[in-house]
């Protein structure tokens, strides 16, 4: 394309901004570097555009934002001496706010009583680190002890379960009742039938037994 | 809301050279923005285009009806501190020649036809694309370039005139 300086002057922008392809915007340099006018209008366009793109935003006045407020979503009316200083009891009342409340007075409550905090008898020394530990320290212990204790009662449990069992003959062979014809209008619901009952005479029988024995074994192993 | 409110009355500021007048500009768009926020459809493009086109409009119209008054008032009275006011205010160490070259920027911006005055602040100093000043102006992209192109020559021969050389 050949270059004259109105061309230039039309394109200017486009140079400037890069919107002249490469082949425009190499011919469009040769004519400016060989005219002195179209050398001083892109100087100084280009030194223009530098200094627009470098000014600094005005800042708008510090009233305005809340001046556009007022008059868009009306003025914010002031609310009484009380309401506003219960203002901030809003953001307790939601959901999020009481659980988690109810979440550190439950953990609190829990820590508290593993420390062995007396709140019934309060005292400065509760809260010495020193009885705080010693207090905790017993504390696990004694969880131990009862875990502990626990345990044990669970084995005696079992164990006197095992020995019944193991000391339970095996069930004699009875015979069996002689067929009875139902009494009309009777009804043949549970009931306790000899063969129960017998179960249940045997079971406490054999309870009773092994209880003495157990009671009784401490004094048959003394001399 | 402040990021709006800042560019509003910037442009505002930059087309009027009057704070005052952006102040009270800035505050006219946004009542008007809220009032017709339900006719604002997402198809016309982004919000903040939208906003500037309100504001242009309220600019033209402002133009329009300050005409007469203008030709009687200077800015030279008043621009000068404002500006110097402003930028010194936030910047302690901006240099004495660059507050003097916002000034005359502003100055000769003042002496641009509105058309040629909006485009160039449109495109060098709020930085929107060609794009969104043909949406905001409502014209082809041909006569945006055109407008910006004679803008910022326009602009330089009256700095020139002044005695002003942006390096």
């Amino acid at each position: 394309m050949n270059w004259n300086c109105e061309n230039i002057e039309e394109r200017l922008s486009d140079y400037l901004d890069g919107g002249l392809p490469k082949a425009e915007a190499a011919t469009f340099s040769a004519h400016v570097a060989g005219c002195a006018r179209c050398t001083q209008l892109v100087a100084s366009v280009r030194g223009l555009v530098g200094a627009l793109h470098a000014l600094e935003p005005v800042a708008p006045p510090p009233h305005l934002v809340s001046s556009i407020l007022d008059q868009t979503s009306g003025p914010r009316t002031s609310r009484s001496s009380w309401r506003s200083w219960l203002g901030w009891t809003r953001a307790v009342w939601q959901p999020r706010f009481a659980f988690g409340a109810l979440t550190v007075v439950v953990t609190l409550v829990v820590v508290t009583q593993a420390l062995g905090v007396q709140w019934h008898t309060p005292t400065l020394a509760d809260l010495n680190p020193v009885n705080l530990y010693r207090s905790a320290d017993r504390e696990a212990h004694l969880i131990y002890a009862r875990g502990a204790k626990f345990f044990s009662d669970l084995r005696v449990v079992y164990e006197i379960q095992s020995r019944l069992q193991s000391n339970e003959p095996e069930a004699p062979p009875q015979k069996p009742p002689a067929a009875q014809p139902a009494a009309p209008g009777k009804s043949e619901g549970p009931e306790t039938t000899p063969l129960n009952q017998n179960h249940a005479d045997y079971g406490t029988k054999q309870f009773t037994r092994f209880a003495s024995a157990l009671w009784m074994a401490p004094a048959r192993s003394k001399p | 809301m402040q990021r709006h409110t800042r560019r509003i009355f910037n442009l505002c500021y930059r087309f009027t050279s009057n704070r005052q007048e952006a102040e009270d500009l800035s505050q006219e768009v946004f009542l008007r923005v809220y009032r017709t926020l339900p006719s604002y459809r997402s198809a016309y493009g982004a919000f903040g285009t939208w906003v500037t086109s309100v504001t242009r409009n309220l600019l033209i119209d402002h133009y329009r009806r300050t005409r007469r008054d203008r030709l009687t008032d200077s800015i030279e009275d008043v621009l000068p501190q404002v500006e110097e006011k402003e930028s010194a205010g936030r910047r302690p160490d901006h240099s004495a020649a660059v507050v003097e070259l916002g000034v005359h920027l502003q100055k000769a911006l003042g002496k641009l036809s509105p058309d040629l005055r909006e485009a160039v602040i449109m495109r060098d100093l709020e930085g929107l694309d060609y794009r969104e000043i043909q949406t905001v102006l409502e014209v082809p992209e041909g006569t945006v370039k055109s407008r910006i192109n004679r803008g910022r020559i326009e602009l330089a021969r009256v700095l020139d005139q002044m005695g002003i050389r942006p390096d």
